[in-house]
Formats: structure tokens, C-alpha cells, sequence
């Protein structure tokens, strides 16, 4: 895009100095496909955004590091962004402590569910303390909202019997 | 300790806190774990479940789990020998086993704090008493500690004498009752043989809670009869337990004998059945199936052409066409369905086959599926025993579990198919190993190796088909052989189990007679037999009757057997 962005100005000095308006034809075509470029790629990051945004809701605040490695600066500072937002939303919702409506994106059907680890994850926390071993092809029957992080990154599969 | 009340001791003990389940790789296990789970499910007792194969797996997962659970359950794994010694547990680990192994280990019984055995106490146990094996270490104190304080010389030595003769009355007592304790372990421990089905006692549970269901009915009826394919209780206990079976099942499913009242076509119900004897019958062709049953594979002798010649008389005699035979059962006539069971009972009678019909369950649901119990244990038994590609255990047994649900068919179809293969592959094998006398008598058994070339050996480097292939060879050898003092021989089969490691697997299996008692001594006799020699040996399996060696070790090992068995 610089590349054209020069040629672009040189020709457009070069036309106000010498004044030869026959160069304004590619001087408009080059100006067109910069214009496009920047759709692009502004489309590119905006999409990024998106998926970003999406992160938020699959993996919880805490990002893992694999992720943060890949995103720029700039992107950190508008996921912290909407994570605020969100977080002030969601405790501005159901009362005095909020509403984490991050939690059950379908309609649970039960309190447990049966689920069954597709790989190994090592320990899990669980409510009164002690930890869960999660080792490949291990049935577990635990609290929904325990899981469903899990089981929407895939480590857990929702045994339905 | 026995578990009298196996709600309030069991049930209630654990509904609040979180266990940890080890299943073992066998059917009547997977059942017993489904109808347990769904007990958990229902009462939302956060469990995990850890399948296991064998002695090593348990003791690896026992220790990465055990830091995180207090309360641990053993279905069919674990009563025979002595736990606390093998998985170290912490001292306030409590295990619930409930395992049809017996007998049952001594220190298992008599342990009260840590080990509660979920078996029932009628279950002819034979358990020695306490008394005669376990004895107070107290009294061995007194003889060395009494100090001969300063008084009466005379009184002294006359003290001393008195002491140095009950120290040896205590000593010789001691020899003695130690040999008689000897002597009672090894009756005790000698023969290995099977208890109640692990389903059953779990269904009962559940019943005595007033939660049991037909879908765990029917778990408990596939428990039972896996036990009965395998060869593990007497014919007579079978009889007897599908009577227990039937009272449930008639109490689950009467609607369907009242006319007015009855439940719409498709809805589930099991029914009490007289049924025939052939594996997979419905499923597949008649023909095939009476080829690859080995009830009747053995009493035709199909491994030669005069055997295949009766069978064609037999079919005759029946009445049935070649061409209906050879097709689909779903596809034969209607009118050759009819009275078919009575047909063949009939001419099966002329042919000496008294037995070809037997009690048994089915179970309908939908508009077209219909199982008899004995096609879901080959289905499920396929299905967990079919070689995978990755090597790990677990996957199969996950397929296996799914598969008894009722909403996944198309597992228990595929593990059909499985079972087919199985069933043809076993066949060629013991017609195999007959036609080419690979069964020779070593004295007091019968040895037959397989060697590694032979086609579908693959299939067999599991346990349980490995058994289903060796009983089955024995009944076959029993009908072939003319030899009668053959016919009362064990049998011990080996088949190669790694190539790269060069191991194999040798598997004992007791005679067979007709009101045999299921009884097997081969556990003790192995072990024996690989201490005297020093064989490289694995003792992995739940059954101590199936061994892993080391390929080079063999024949020094068979020489042993032979000695120590003669």
C-alpha cells in the first residue's frame, strides 16, 4: 500500500507542478484500490475483534497464554475493555450480586451431568475443596456449572444415555 | 467385613459424599456399574469412573486418585486377594467391593474397619473362622519376659523348670495349630470359582430402595446371562437366578398380559422366554447360526464333512429348505417361523441334543428391535474385546458401556456384527486346531498353543475370548477325541500375546463334565508352578487362572505344571 501511496504522490506533484492531467485517471485508480486495501484489512481486524469478543465467552476472563501470545497490544487492552463492561453489566443484573450470564447458554435440564473426558487435564477443582483427576476416557458425574467451561473447550463431552 | 444392611451400611454412607468407581472389563461388571450409576444419578452422588483392566491399572489410577476421594467402590475386582496389602491406602480409605471372585480373601472378611464386602452371606462362602487363622500375638510375650528376680535358689531352678516346660507345650501348640491353619487355607484357597452376579446384587439394591426400573432389569438379566455364556456358574444356579429374574420381570412388565390395559407395541417390555440355544439366531441366519454355536458345532462335529452331513439331515428332518435357511431369519417365511422352536427341539432330541432350549429374557422396544439377553452379552463382549488401534483399553470399554443404552442401537448393532465375526472366527480356529490334532494330552492335561501366523489371532489376545475359544475347544475335543479318559482332562491353551515383547498369554480351564461345579485350580497351580521355576510371569488378570509368560519360558513352565499336577 506504500508503494502505491508514493507513486500516487509523486504523480499528483507531478501533475500540479507540469501540469499533465492525463495522469489523473491512474492517480484516481490508485486512490480506489488503496481505498480498498484499507477496507480490508480494517475489515480483517475488525473481525479479529469478533472472535476475540467470542474468546471472552468460551474461555472466561483468564485467557490462556497460547492466545494472549498471538494477540497485539492493542487487542489485550480492548479485550480488557470489554471484559469491563461486560463484568459491570452483568452485576448491574439480578439483585445484589449479579447474574453471570455466562454460565448455562442453553436451558440446563439437570443439577449434575454425566460427562466423560476426551483428554487428559490433570486436576479440577471442585466445590468443597478437593479435586477431580480428569484422565482420558474417566466418566466423571459432576455439578453442571463446573463443567460447561470444559465442556464448550472440549475437554469434557456431555455424556446424553 | 460382609455388609448385612446394604442400604443403611452402603447406600446411605456414601449418597453424601463423593466416590470413586473402579470397574472391571467384563460384562455382569458393566452392567452392575450401569445400574449403579443410575442410582448415583438419581440421588446426585458425584462419582468418577475409572475402568480397569487388571491389577496394574488399578493400583496405578488407585494412586493418582487417592489423594481426592475418601470413599472407593470395586465392581468384580478386588475380593480375592488381600487389598489393603496390594493399594496401600490411607487410614481412612473405605472400600465397598463388590466382585463375584471367590472365595474371598481372609483379611478381606475379616478386616471390619476399611474393606466392605457387598456379597451375600447365603452365597455358600465357606469363609474359615477367625480362630483358626488369626491368632492374638500377645501370648508369645509372656514366655521370654518373666525375669527370675533374686529369691530361693531351690525355688528358683524349680521355676525354671516349670517355665522351659510350658514354653515348649506353648511352642509345639504353636507348630501345631500353624500347620492345621496351613492346611486350611490351602482347601480354602485352592479352587477359584464364581458367586452372584454383580448386577444382580447392585438390582437388588435398588429394589430394596423401591428405585429400580425395567431398563435396570434388564442390566441385571444381561449380568446373569453373561455369566451363564461364560461358563461360570453351574447350570443350577443359573436356573435358580433366572427364577429370582422372573418374579421382577413379571412384576415390571404385566401390563402385557391383560387384555383391556395392555402398553402401545413399542414401548419396552421384557418377556420370560423358552428360547433356543443358538447364538444370534434372530440376527443372522439360521444356518450360520447353527454352524457357529458351539453347542451344536460340537455335538455335529462340523470340523468334518461327515458333520456337515448330518446337519443337512438335520435341517431335513426339521423341515426346513436349504434356501430359507441359508437367508436373513427376518427374511424366512412366516410359516417356517411359527413353530420353530418346537420344531427343532423336537428333531434336535432325535440327535442328542437334549438341552437346545433354554430359559432366557428378551426385551422389545421400538417397532422392530428385539434382543434376547444372550445377544446383547456377545455384542458387548465384542465390543470391548475387538482389537483397537491405539492400544488403549478404555476406548473400548466406553464403546461397550454406551452400548447397553438403549438409545444407542447402532453401537449394539455394530457389536452384532463384531460378535458374528467372533463367533465364525472361533469356529475355524477349533476346526482348525482339531483337523491338524494341535490338542495334546501332556498327562494330567490337555496343552494347545496357538501359533502366531494363524489367521484372526488378533482377536483371541484378549481374556474373555481367549476363554470363550478354549471352553469351547474342550467341549469340541470332549465330542472328537475317542479317548475316554481324555474327555476328563483340563485344558491348558496358550496364544501369543505381544509380538515385540514375545509374551504370551496361557489360560487353564477345567474339565468338562456334565454337573461340574465350575470349580478351577489353575490360579494356585500357575503360581506354583512359576515360583519353582522362576518364569517370567504377569499375574495381571482378575482371574488368577490367566497368566502372561514370556515365550521363552514356556516349556520349563509346562514341565512344572506337568510335575506339580501328576
Amino acid at each position: 500500500m506504500k508503494a502505491l501511496y508514493e507513486q500516487n504522490q509523486s504523480d499528483v506533484n507531478e501533475v500540479k507542478s507540469g501540469g499533465r492531467s492525463d495522469l489523473i485517471p491512474t492517480i484516481k485508480f490508485r486512490h480506489c484500490s488503496l481505498l480498498r486495501n484499507r477496507r480490508c484489512a480494517v475489515a480483517y481486524l475488525y473481525d479479529r475483534l469478533l472472535r476475540i469478543r467470542a474468546l471472552r465467552w468460551e474461555y472466561g476472563s483468564v485467557l490462556p497464554n497460547a492466545l494472549r501470545f498471538h494477540m497485539s497490544a492493542e487487542e489485550m487492552e480492548w479485550f480488557n475493555h470489554y471484559k469491563k463492561s461486560l463484568a459491570t453489566y452483568m452485576r448491574s443484573l439480578g439483585g445484589d450480586e449479579g447474574l453471570d450470564i455466562t454460565q448455562d447458554m442453553k436451558p440446563p435440564k439437570s443439577l449434575y451431568i454425566e460427562v466423560r473426558c476426551l483428554k487428559d487435564y490433570g486436576e479440577f477443582e471442585v466445590d468443597d475443596g478437593t479435586s477431580v483427576l480428569l484422565k482420558k476416557n474417566s466418566q466423571h458425574f459432576l455439578p453442571r456449572w463446573k463443567c460447561e467451561q470444559l465442556v464448550r473447550q472440549g475437554v469434557l463431552e456431555h455424556v446424553l444415555s | 467385613m460382609f455388609v448385612s444392611d446394604f442400604r443403611k451400611e452402603f447406600y446411605e454412607v456414601v449418597q453424601s459424599q463423593r466416590v470413586l468407581l473402579f470397574v472391571a472389563s467384563d460384562v455382569d461388571a458393566l452392567c452392575a456399574c450401569k445400574i449403579l450409576q443410575a442410582l448415583f444419578q438419581c440421588d446426585h452422588v458425584q462419582y468418577t469412573l475409572v475402568p480397569v483392566s487388571g491389577w496394574q491399572e488399578l493400583e496405578t489410577a488407585f494412586l493418582e486418585h487417592k489423594e481426592q476421594f475418601r470413599y472407593f467402590i470395586l465392581i468384580n475386582c478386588g475380593a480375592n486377594v488381600d487389598l489393603l496389602d496390594i493399594l496401600q491406602p490411607d487410614e481412612d480409605a473405605i472400600f465397598f467391593v463388590c466382585d463375584t471372585h471367590r472365595p474371598v480373601n481372609v483379611v478381606n472378611v475379616y478386616n471390619d474397619a476399611q474393606i466392605k464386602l457387598l456379597i451375600k452371606q447365603d452365597d455358600d462362602l465357606e469363609v474359615p473362622a477367625y480362630d483358626d487363622i488369626f491368632r492374638d500375638e500377645e501370648d508369645e510375650e509372656h514366655s521370654g519376659s518373666e525375669s527370675d528376680n533374686g529369691s530361693e535358689p531351690s525355688e528358683k531352678r524349680t521355676r525354671l523348670e516349670e517355665e522351659i516346660v510350658a514354653q515348649t507345650m506353648k511352642r509345639r501348640q504353636r507348630r501345631e495349630w500353624e500347620a492345621r491353619r496351613r492346611d486350611i487355607l490351602f482347601d480354602y484357597e485352592q479352587y477359584e470359582y464364581h458367586g452372584t452376579s454383580s448386577a444382580m446384587v447392585m438390582f437388588d439394591l435398588a429394589w430394596m430402595m423401591s428405585k429400580d426400573l425395567n431398563d435396570m432389569l434388564w442390566w441385571a438379566i444381561v449380568g446373569l446371562t453373561d455369566q451363564w455364556v461364560q461358563d461360570k456358574i453351574t447350570q443350577m444356579k443359573y436356573v435358580t437366578d433366572v427364577g429370582i429374574l422372573q418374579r421382577h420381570v413379571s412384576r415390571h412388565n404385566h401390563r402385557n398380559e391383560d387384555e383391556e390395559n395392555t402398553l402401545s407395541v413399542d414401548c419396552t417390555r421384557i418377556s420370560f422366554e423358552y428360547d433356543l440355544r443358538l447364538a444370534l439366531y434372530q440376527h443372522w441366519s439360521l444356518h450360520d447360526s447353527l454352524c457357529n454355536t458351539c453347542y451344536t458345532a460340537a455335538r455335529f462335529k462340523l470340523w468334518s464333512v461327515h458333520g456337515q452331513k448330518r446337519l443337512q439331515e438335520f435341517l431335513a428332518d426339521v423341515g426346513l429348505p436349504l434356501k430359507q435357511v441359508k437367508q436373513k431369519f427376518q427374511s424366512m417365511d412366516i410359516s417356517l417361523k411359527e413353530n420353530l422352536r418346537e420344531m427343532i427341539e423336537e428333531s434336535a432330541n432325535k440327535f442328542g441334543m437334549k438341552d437346545m432350549r433354554v430359559q432366557t429374557f428378551s426385551i422389545h422396544f421400538g417397532f422392530k428391535h428385539k434382543f434376547l439377553a444372550s445377544d446383547v452379552v456377545f455384542a458387548t463382549m465384542s465390543l470391548m474385546e475387538s482389537p483397537e488401534k491405539d492400544g488403549s483399553g478404555t476406548d473400548n470399554f466406553i464403546q461397550a458401556l454406551d452400548s447397553l443404552s438403549r438409545s444407542n442401537l447402532d453401537k449394539l448393532y455394530h457389536g452384532l456384527e463384531l460378535a458374528k465375526k467372533q463367533l465364525r472366527a472361533t469356529q475355524q480356529t477349533i476346526a482348525s486346531c482339531l483337523c491338524t490334532n494341535l490338542v495334546i494330552s501332556q498327562g494330567p492335561f490337555l496343552y494347545c498353543s496357538l501359533m502366531e501366523g494363524t489367521p484372526d489371532i488378533v482377536l483371541f489376545s484378549k481374556p474373555a475370548s481367549l476363554s470363550l475359544l478354549s471352553r469351547h475347544l474342550l467341549k469340541s475335543f470332549v465330542f472328537s477325541t475317542k479317548n475316554r479318559r481324555c474327555k476328563l482332562l483340563p485344558l491348558v491353551m496358550a496364544a501369543p500375546l505381544s509380538v515385540e515383547q514375545g509374551t504370551v498369554t496361557v489360560m487353564g480351564i477345567p474339565p468338562e463334565t456334565d454337573s461340574s461345579d465350575r470349580k478351577n485350580f489353575f490360579g494356585r497351580a500357575f503360581e506354583k508352578a512359576a515360583e519353582g521355576t522362576n518364569s517370567r510371569t504377569l499375574h495381571n488378570h482378575f482371574d488368577l487362572s490367566v497368566i502372561e509368560l514370556k515365550a521363552e519360558d514356556r516349556s520349563k513352565f509346562l514341565d512344572a505344571l506337568v510335575s506339580l499336577l501328576s
